[in-house]
């Protein structure tokens, strides 16, 4: 039997629901709750406003969870706010940038998990150490776990392969990383290399890492494989105005071998081992909103290296500096850039520790110039000195380009995908004057590269234009482009029509 | 001309061929730029490939020699395996008038190429003992120097100095090459015997040189030829080696062995006079 109480519940279900109604029903009691976390939002922003200037101590700080991180690693970002180590006292805001600060730090070592969460208390007061101002900070860092493999496999235009990567985290629980990765591959022919990785100091702005590797990669540009073994150090940091510097030592051993059978002399002459044992600098100063499909922003780049020289020792001897701009230009908020970029380096040949004579470089120090990713249009490492098949790189080179971006018709401006017009061009020269000995003189370097660099303008440089899409992934830039040559020098490699580029750094 | 779906029209390759619009002349080569003529790779110091003397490896002798004999003009560069075609010197690169690709000759082709190049081709002896002769040579007296020069305490005074101090100045590099070295003599004689015996491989090479002057006899040349054939090269590059002061033997065996034939060394000297004249 049923009551009548239930008779009404079945009506009400066979009455249809109006979806309308539902949604508007729906959308009240968001707006409800948000209303109301809005609310306490406003009451705890008022809470802290009106004690903004409270005098605060912090007696205790407790990170939770963390326990395979070291205690005296976690004590260097947390001590400097305890405090007891501290002349001024704080005041409750200045307590909450703080400890957001060293929360942020935390953050940046990549070992816990986001979001690591903050509570505040009030200590006990019955205590007799305690001072009614003291609060206790508890930090909640939950760990990530200590290791990841992947593997996979990539292709690409003209390259394919298949990798492991393994990383151990926080490997002795102070944010220390150890790295390996191995691949095999059409054009890396093999690669493998394990690197360490440790912040100094808690400081996750600075760090140290030291790294070794061994690959095999086939240079068919320039008819031969390079297999190199070696290793190098080097100690990064990074300004808070977002400079980043690296200072590193490398020593390679590398061997220019399985050279192809109508290889020119240029390459055969520099087959066989040699060992750079050099000091590099880079800086970088990236500005750019979005470094793939930048809108807005700049980036300056350099890198020096010292090799060879004085007691650096080894086979090669030389400087080598390159520098590397690129800047952004938005026509308003239509989704239109302007990018531009200007490139350049030289290789100044210096003499070995010991010896008198500056030494000539060697095709795998030299500059390649010439591909998707450098200048459009040319095959790649299609530009510069050319003997027979080969390309046998530069000693002082220069290219620069713009492209005009703009966003795809119907799909908009807020996809990564833009269309793009662009003009590129660039030099790529060995150093010019020729001994009748076939060495080089120290005094006659300097003459011989200050009238390379003025050549770098005689005439036209080598360029290109054209135009193609652009698709920006978050791990790379994808470029399908058509484009034509217009200035070439004889023997160099222009690609008319279509071609497809992928990478990091586009010019 | 079967119609590709793939081919170009042809309007379109007439706009195509009109660029680029301006083509200078090319760029000119990195310092180490090509020499005229024809090249032969060797193993040598560099001054000894500017001055032409005769190679420390015997198979590069060898064919530096041949090369002499059939009148042909060359000139040394001092290289190393890697840059050889087939993974060993001596190689080597005939000239062009173009700047044509050219395709490097192997050793195993140098006999063929001289014969064409040469005016006045040199005619092997045809001798039915050439052979059994020969493989005295490539056998028994090269496995006899590979052990002495590589395995035996000579590898520190000549091994070392030739083959592995010129390639780098770094003592890793040199340590991994010159094990390298090690091995793949080792590896070479463990081809033909499964143990390596140094007094077997020495009284198998002392053996050789002895029958070697016996077929040499009163002879100039061997097998009784009017001028030196490739068999006399052969000979030279090791009895050339093995005669020259400049070597620093520490081991003595193999050269205090090839001394004693008074016949060889007339021989080598005879080829050392005429052919290597400023040696």
């Amino acid at each position: 039997m049923a009551s009548p109480l239930e008779d009404d519940v079945f009506e009400k279900l066979k009455q249809k629901v109006d979806p309308a109604e539902q949604r508007k029903q729906h959308d009240d009691l968001n707006a409800r709750r948000y209303a109301q976390a809005q609310k306490s939002q406003e009451r705890l922003v008022e809470l802290i406003d009106d004690n903004t200037t409270q005098p605060v101590t912090i007696s205790s700080i407790r990170i939770l969870h963390a326990n395979r991180t070291r205690r005296a690693f976690l004590e260097r970002v947390v001590n400097p706010l305890l405090s007891a180590n501290r002349e001024e006292p704080y005041t409750l805001a200045e307590t909450l940038q703080e400890v957001g600060g060293a929360v942020d730090k935390l953050n940046r070592f990549g070992i816990f998990k986001s979001p690591i969460s903050v509570f505040y208390d009030k200590p006990d007061q019955t205590i007799a150490s305690s001072s009614p101002t003291d609060i206790d900070v508890y930090i909640s860092a939950q760990e990530r776990g200590n290791y990841t493999i992947k593997t996979g496999t990539e292709a690409g235009a003209s390259e394919a392969d298949a990798y492991v990567n393994a990383e151990l985290r926080n490997l002795f629980g102070g944010a220390e990383t150890l790295s390996a990765h191995g691949s095999l591959g059409t054009r890396t022919r093999s690669a493998y290399s394990l690197a360490f990785d440790t912040p100094i100091l808690s400081n996750p702005d600075f760090k140290f890492q030291l790294n070794g590797f061994a690959s095999s990669t086939l240079k068919s540009w320039a008819s031969h494989e390079e297999v190199l073994k070696g290793g190098n150090s080097k100690l990064t940091w990074e300004s808070p105005a977002g400079h980043r510097h690296e200072f590193g030592y490398s020593g390679i051993w590398r061997e220019v071998t399985s050279l192809a059978e109508n290889a020119s002399p240029t390459v055969r002459a520099d087959a066989g081992d040699s060992f750079k044992s050099s000091l590099t600098h880079t800086w970088i100063n990236d500005k750019r909103d979005y470094p793939m499909l930048p809108n807005r922003g700049y980036l300056m780049k350099t890198v020096s290296e010292l090799a060879g020289f004085g007691p650096l020792k080894g086979d090669v001897a030389f400087f080598k500096s390159e520098a590397e701009s690129q800047v952004a230009l938005p026509f308003g908020d239509t989704g239109i850039t302007l990018t531009a970029g200007l490139r350049g380096g030289l290789l100044y040949p210096l003499a070995l520790g010991g010896a008198s004579t500056p030494q000539k470089s060697q095709i795998n120090d030299r500059f390649q110039l010439g591909g998707p990713t450098t200048v459009r249009g040319f095959r790649l490492s299609g530009l510069g000195p050319h003997d027979g098949p080969d390309a046998v790189g530069g000693d002082v080179y220069a290219a620069g380009g713009a492209s005009l971006l703009f966003p795809v018709p119907k799909v908009g401006k807020e996809t990564p995908l833009r269309l793009q017009a662009f003009i590129n061009g660039g030099r790529l020269l060995s150093l010019k004057g020729r001994e009748k000995d076939g060495k080089l003189n120290s005094a006659t370097v300097s003459t011989s590269m200050k009238n390379t660099i003025s050549s770098l303008k005689d005439d036209l440089p080598s360029c290109a234009a054209g135009f193609g899409l652009v698709y920006a992934h978050p791990i790379a830039r994808f470029e399908i482009n058509f484009s034509l040559p217009l200035v070439m020098r004889a023997k160099e490699e222009g690609r008319k029509g279509l071609s497809f580029g992928v990478g990091v750094e586009f010019l | 001309m079967v119609p590709n779906i793939f081919s170009v029209p042809a309007p379109i390759r007439q706009l195509f061929d009109k660029f680029p619009l301006l083509t200078y002349p090319s760029n000119d080569l990195p310092h180490r730029a090509h020499l005229d003529g024809h090249v032969l790779y060797v193993f040598a110091s560099e001054d000894g490939a500017a001055a032409g003397a005769p190679s420390y490896n015997p198979a590069c002798l060898k064919w530096q020699t041949y090369l002499k004999f059939s009148n042909v003009d060359f000139r040394l560069v001092s290289s190393n395996n890697h840059a050889s075609p087939s993974g060993a010197l001596p190689f080597l690169l005939p000239s062009t008038d173009s700047s044509k690709a050219v395709k490097p000759i192997p050793s195993g082709k140098l006999q063929r190429w001289a014969m064409d190049k040469s005016s006045e081709a040199i005619e092997e002896p045809s001798d039915s003992r050439y052979e059994a002769y020969l493989s005295l040579l490539d056998h028994r007296i090269r496995r006899a120097w590979i052990y002495s020069i590589y395995l035996s305490p000579n590898s520190t005074s000549i091994a070392e100095p030739l083959y592995v101090l010129p390639t780098s100045n770094n003592s890793f590099v040199r340590l991994s090459i010159a094990h390298g070295l090690r091995r793949a003599a080792e590896n070479e004689l463990l081809k033909f015997s499964a143990v390596i015996n140094a007094e077997s491989l020495y009284r198998e090479a002392e053996d050789a040189l002895v029958a070697l002057e016996m077929l040499l006899g009163t002879d100039k040349w061997f097998f009784g030829a009017s001028n030196p054939s490739l068999f006399d090269a052969s000979v030279f590059a090791y009895t050339h080696l093995l005669m020259d002061r400049r070597m620093d033997w520490v081991e003595t065996r193999l050269p205090d062995a090839a001394l004693q034939h008074k016949t060889l060394v007339k021989h080598r000297d005879r080829i050392l006079s005429a052919y290597f004249p400023s040696m």
